[in-house]
């Protein structure tokens, strides 16, 4: 019973550690805080270039926000997120030992573990056979309409966008 | 009558272009392109499309079997992620994606090649591959379109096809490229050794021009489209001196420059779109 009530409480430990990641962010530039995500809704305060912000989460193009200014949502190309700051959490110690990086340096025979480099681009060969397999997984037209529609994805009218020079 | 009259208009267009590109091309293959027209003339049966696309100097048919060769070869290099699941899935996601560009036809194939690597290859003709690296960075099925949709732009507006023109396209000898199933020796003359190709850097521009073709393509195919910029961020914050990024950074602009350039193109256009993210549905690698 003890020992049930361990597990729970380090399995209630592990999960919250992933889900209170809170990512931190800097405002690249002058940028309202809005109570809702929208660009038409109610501003709060105005963040200032440089100003810290704690990031809970993400809707479309915005970012709720928690800062010294005010809490609300922030347009997301408005600000950088913070420099690797993410605590490890256990769980990514643990990812950490189980992939065994740590070996004994040994190279692996197999294929396509390591990274592919300029070199093994540049030496590699014609492998019909994988080519074969790729291509028999196509998806034709028809088939990714049904896709779409058992995700419920609308097309959209949208121009292509003038790039910047 | 209309069709026909059309038809002749554009190919006394092409062949008028073939004359004043002549140069880029050499004679050899200039004259392979002209009896190409020529054929599509004669046996009818070509499309417009088709010999509209020889203005351009490669056929649809000789962009997919340069797309094939490269394709085989990178899978010479690192082989596919042994997962039927997933590689249907990366295709149904994929070819929804390429359905909403200009070119919804092409023989589109997506595949995740089993690498650590972080990155994504997209070769002519419709072949597209994104690394378990890189897929294992992605959070929902929207950061997927996004990665998909970048290499998409890539594939329609011929980014790599223009690379091979400008570097080695004189040295081809004017063969026509045939299509065929397996390897295919003249195509690799064209292209340099094995995969080669794709280690090469394509023009700043290109990469910022494909970056905001996959913000519009996910956009039209109901995803939402700032998935990819968070793909983007993630990416950004990964320390340089990583292996996994090597090639990557070697290649692309930093993605901070990236996230600058779609920060004015996008504007505030996008502010009020909310599509779908999907992360239900997404399709998990197992470890």
């Amino acid at each position: 019973m003890k020992l049930l009530k361990v597990v729970l409480i380090l399995f209630l430990f592990l999960t919250t550690q992933q889900v209170m990641a809170v990512e931190s962010g800097v405002a690249l530039k002058t940028e309202a805080i809005k109570k809702e995500p929208f660009s038409d809704a109610k501003t709060i305060a105005t963040l200032t270039t440089g100003d810290k912000v704690n990031i809970f989460k993400k809707d479309g193009g915005w970012l709720n926000v928690r800062s010294a200014k005010g809490n609300g949502w922030v347009r997301m190309l408005s600000i950088r997120k913070g420099d690797a700051k993410k605590e490890k959490t256990l769980v990514d110690s643990f990812k950490g030992l189980a992939s065994g990086r740590s070996g004994t340096g040994k190279v692996v025979a197999t294929t396509g573990i390591r990274g592919l480099n300029d070199e093994e681009l540049k030496s590699a060969k014609f492998d019909a056979a994988e080519l074969h397999l790729a291509e028999s997984y196509a998806t034709s037209r028809s088939e990714a309409q049904s896709f779409a529609d058992k995700g419920n994805l609308k097309p959209r009218a949208l121009d292509y966008l003038a790039l910047p020079q | 009558m209309k069709t026909i009259n059309s038809v002749v208009v554009l190919i006394l267009f092409s062949i008028c272009s073939i004359t004043v590109y002549g140069f880029d091309f050499g004679g050899e293959l200039g004259k392979a392109l002209k009896e190409n027209v020529q054929k599509k003339l004669g046996d009818n049966s070509g499309s417009t499309a088709n010999v509209v696309s020889g203005l351009f100097g490669t056929s649809q048919d000789e962009e997919i079997s340069i797309g094939k060769q490269i394709a085989g070869n990178l899978l010479g290099a690192s082989p596919l992620v042994k997962d039927a699941t997933l590689q249907k899935y990366i295709n149904n996601v994929g070819r929804w994606v390429a359905s909403q560009s200009e070119r919804p036809d092409l023989p589109w194939h997506f595949g995740v090649i089993d690498t650590k690597d972080i990155n994504a290859f997209a070769a002519p003709g419709g072949y597209v591959f994104v690394t378990r690296g890189l897929y294992q960075q992605l959070q929902n099925e929207a950061s997927l379109a996004g990665v998909l949709a970048h290499e998409i732009g890539h594939v329609i507006r011929k980014h790599h096809l223009k690379i091979l023109q400008q570097s080695s396209w004189v040295d081809l000898g004017g063969q026509a490229l045939a299509r065929q199933a397996g390897n295919n020796e003249k195509v690799q003359q064209l292209i340099g050794s094995g995969a080669e190709v794709m280690s090469r850097s394509l023009d700043k521009n290109a990469e910022f021009e494909a970056d905001s073709i996959a913000i519009v393509l996910s956009t039209r195919a109901g995803y939402d489209p700032f998935s990819f910029v968070e793909v983007l961020q993630g990416i950004s914050h990964i320390s340089g001196n990583d292996d996994s990024v090597a090639m990557l950074f070697k290649t692309h602009p930093h993605p901070d420059e990236r996230l600058d350039k779609l920060n004015v193109a996008m504007d505030n256009s996008f502010d009020n779109i909310k599509g779908v993210t999907l992360d239900n549905r997404f399709y998990r690698i197992k470890p």
